[in-house]
């Protein structure tokens, strides 16, 4: 890792020991070596592209599409795509692509607040059964081990179905699931970070207890859970989609990316773009995530 | 009596279809609509495999009231009488003879000496009312059963062939009620069980088939019985049925179901889908359809609510839906638009069409009328509130969701916001009781006017909380308390124009039962409210 790095720093960052090109400026090398670093890795630059798009729609979806999600013209049921509509129509006319942007909005706020809910309570989870070990670490632990016995799927389903339908409420029942693999990984940083020197340190320089654990412990262990959050949110948006998919999920017509694979279903044999497109805007939108998500885990080593 | 009346009518049959065709065994189908297919001799023995479009939940016949609880429970299950599909009369099953008296408070039927139930037990009068008795004690969970027996005062076992029904008041549906399955004879075995119990399997019948188990969301399978000599008298033959073995397999995706049927692995399937129906004819499959009377699916208020309690909104609703737009745009031209509170081929059916068209304007004149104006985002509001209202459905028929959506987006046309809530067939009859619904959607299949009194008497269940001493409500008093045919015609017609003329009751349109069928199939028969007859149905 040091030879590597080591390698690529004497020549991007110390322009005055290279004697040939003197116009370069350390910025300039800076940003030489950081556009390499995105043209040495296309697919990055495409995942990171697919994100941002994704995002945006989920923001902004008029910058993509000026017709309603909502309401279509019954006369033009089932268009294949075209130039006028790039997804096709749907069973009563309305634009597939509207509703694919459109969807992209709830489908998105359930997955982050699903990752969110995962993040805040796994980590609050971790930090203390690692921070304070013993009864209190064994419980919490032994409450995460039960939780990923239960094959996650199942676990949501049961949740769903205890509070009831919604988007919202598919977020907090994915959410839950992933509880216990962020409180493992913050455990293990935790107990990681406690043993270093200056944790030690700041204990020996009289620090509370509470304050040494969110002003040292907290921060150096966050890197590796955020980068598992983000592993996380490719496998959450799919998990999103799965429960909407099962009609668990926003009532219709409000289009979510699963209940648009699941309309469009019944009619695979006669009309292949509905399940097609909103089905392959979801496998773009994971496989970019976890893309993004590797890079990021590469950087954190 | 109709016994002789089959001995004339088969000859004539058979002479009018040899003098059509060459076919010989052509009698019964062409005699009876919606038959599918024949092809020389029937033939005995082999097995059926049937794709329902959702489960049974309850394979009880009394306890469940959509079709697919009712094709395998129908099969289980004898009547006292039969209906005959194409002439409506009621003819003899169970029972031989019956005799009412002019009042229609007393039914009086003779059962035949030879039937008896899988268990061994005979079919005698005490089995008919240890079942009437069941029925009535079951109550709500009986949603159909326990309405056509509103008013039982008891059953008198006269002699074991002879049970008299009696009544506290007029009740002439209750004849062509007990052709229906609602009310087929069940053994005392089972009559004596807990209601949940008889959901699941620990169901006794006399019917040709016997059920051998029901896993709930997998299948539904049932044998033949061999010693089966009971059959209706409209049936195309007497003994055991054909077919030894019938599968009801439940396959809830219409585009699987049709796979299913096209690869070979199910011979026939219900609830095909509209966009499916060309591509299963074009591949040579049977389409069998049958229109089904009773209530046509219909957006039918909830008059407890505020919002649909009242008539201007209930009537803009009506305005609104464009009907023939939904049975253009998500279904097939299997099926017709709703012309009024009944299907059009129910008994007494009046056509109302002139009460129901299509008039956004309109609508939206009575909104503005009843001072609901268009708020900032097109949704009506008056005094802070917004003109929304709920309706609840079951994915009981693959249409729905689609209809619902299309329908949803012509009320917002004239600033109606009409939100949709799925309730799991399970939990339906608990949601009606708890009524947390402005409209519910929904159609029953009966050939008798009398289901507007189940569905909108105040005395019955009461899901849509019409209020009592209404005109309505003598309307559908008075039809259920004669015998008269022009009278009953009458009262009838009056109570289908009172249901839709006020929006209690906004109708879209007719179902019609399509079912796929391959071409080894014969003889799938529809009884006469469109639900399948398997006894004398065989593959080749």
């Amino acid at each position: 890792m040091n030879g590597v790095n080591g390698v690529t720093r004497v020549a991007g960052t110390a322009p005055h020991q290279a004697p040939s090109p003197p116009a370069v400026t350390p910025e300039a090398g800076r940003l030489a070596a950081r556009l390499g670093y995105w043209l040495r890795r296309p697919g990055l630059v495409l995942s990171v592209l697919v994100v941002g798009a994704v995002l945006t729609a989920a923001i902004l979806p008029e910058l993509f599409t000026s017709r309603d999600p909502l309401t279509g013209v019954p006369a033009e049921k089932l268009r294949g795509p075209s130039a006028e509509h790039p997804f096709g129509t749907d069973q009563l006319g309305r634009d597939l692509f509207a509703r694919t942007v459109h969807g992209a909005a709830l489908s998105l706020r359930a997955t982050s607040l699903a990752v969110a809910v995962g993040l805040v309570a796994g980590s609050a989870m971790g930090l203390l059964a690692g921070a304070l070990g013993g009864r209190v670490d064994d419980v919490l632990m032994r409450c995460a081990d039960v939780l990923l016995a239960i094959p996650a799927l199942l676990l949501s389903l049961a949740i769903v179905t205890a509070l009831g339908f919604g988007t919202t409420r598919v977020a907090i029942a994915v959410g839950v699931t992933s509880v216990a693999g962020f409180a493992r990984v913050m455990r293990a940083e935790v107990l990681r970070v406690r043993g270093t020197v200056y944790v030690e340190a700041a204990h020996a320089a009289g620090a509370r207890r509470h304050s040494v654990l969110l002003r040292h412990v907290l921060p150096n262990a966050a890197g590796p859970v955020l980068v598992f959050a983000a592993v996380e949110f490719g496998a959450v948006v799919l998990a999103v989609s799965a429960l909407s998919f099962l009609g668990y999920g926003a009532e219709p017509p409000t289009p979510e990316w699963g209940s648009l694979v699941s309309e469009g279903r019944d009619y695979l044999a006669g009309a292949w773009w509905l399940t097609t497109f909103p089905g392959l805007t979801i496998a773009a939108t994971v496989l970019a995530a976890n893309r993004i998500a590797r890079a990021w885990e590469g950087e954190e080593r | 009596m109709a016994r002789s009346r089959r001995r004339t009518a088969l000859p004539a049959v058979l002479l009018v279809s040899l003098l059509a065709t060459a076919a010989c065994s052509a009698a019964g189908s062409s005699s009876r609509d919606g038959g599918v297919g024949d092809a020389g001799e029937p033939r005995s023995g082999g097995e059926l495999n049937f794709a329902l479009a959702s489960d049974p939940v309850c394979v009880d016949p009394h306890q469940r009231a959509t079709n697919d609880a009712i094709y395998p429970a129908r099969q289980l299950v004898d009547s006292l009488t039969d209906q005959d599909p194409e002439t409506g009369e009621i003819v003899p099953w169970l029972a031989t003879a019956w005799e009412v008296d002019d009042e229609a408070r007393t039914f009086t039927f003779t059962l035949r000496d030879d039937a008896t139930f899988s268990d061994g037990t005979p079919v005698d009068a005490q089995a008919v009312k240890d079942t009437f008795d069941s029925v009535v004690a079951l109550g709500a969970q009986a949603a159909l059963g326990s309405g056509y027996l509103s008013g039982y005062a008891g059953t008198e076992v006269v002699d074991a062939r002879t049970a008299r029904v009696s009544f506290e008041a007029p009740n002439a549906q209750f004849l062509q009620a007990t052709s229906t399955s609602a009310l087929g004879i069940l053994a005392r075995s089972t009559t004596e069980l807990p209601a949940e119990e008889r959901c699941t399997g620990n169901v006794v019948g006399s019917g040709p088939f016997v059920l051998d188990e029901y896993t709930p969301n997998v299948s539904v399978v049932q044998s033949r019985r061999a010693d089966y000599a009971w059959g209706s008298s409209l049936w195309r033959h007497q003994g055991p049925a054909y077919l030894e073995r019938l599968t009801f397999t439940i396959i809830p995706e219409s585009g699987v179901r049709t796979g299913a049927l096209q690869s070979g692995q199910v011979d026939a399937i219900g609830g095909v889908a509209a966009q499916d129906e060309a591509s299963l004819a074009a591949a040579g499959f049977t389409l069998a359809s049958r229109p089904n009377p009773g209530l046509p699916f219909a957006l039918t208020a909830n008059l407890s609510r505020p919002l649909p309690a009242d008539e201007a909104i209930r009537r803009a609703v009506s305005l609104a839906v464009d009907r023939q737009e939904v049975v253009d745009t998500v279904l097939s031209p299997s099926f017709t638009v709703a012309t009024g509170s009944l299907a059009h081929t129910t008994a007494t059916y009046t056509d109302l069409s002139e009460l129901l068209p299509h008039d956004p304007d309109r609508a939206a004149a009575l909104l503005d009328d009843a001072g609901w104006v268009p708020g900032p985002d097109g949704v009506r509001v008056r005094d802070g509130e917004e003109l929304r209202l709920t309706a609840m459905w079951i994915p009981n028929f693959g249409p729905n969701e689609n209809a619902l959506q299309l329908i949803q987006q012509q009320l917002r046309a004239v600033g109606i916001d009409l939100r949709l809530r799925t309730v799991p067939l399970p939990e339906l009859p608990a949601a009606q009781e708890e009524g947390d619904f402005d409209y519910f959607w929904g159609n029953t299949t009966r050939t008798d006017p009398d289901i507007m009194r189940t569905a909108f008497s105040a005395d019955l269940r009461n899901i849509y909380r019409q209020p009592s001493g209404t005109p309505l409500q003598e309307a559908l008093a008075a039809q259920n308390a004669t015998t008269d045919p022009e009278r009953r015609a009458a009262t009838s017609a009056e109570a289908q124009r009172l249901l839709v003329e006020d929006g209690s009751t906004v109708p879209v349109f007719e179902l019609t039962t399509v079912l796929g069928v391959a071409d080894h199939v014969h003889d799938l028969d529809f009884e006469a409210s469109s639900r399948i007859r398997l006894h004398d149905t065989w593959v080749s």
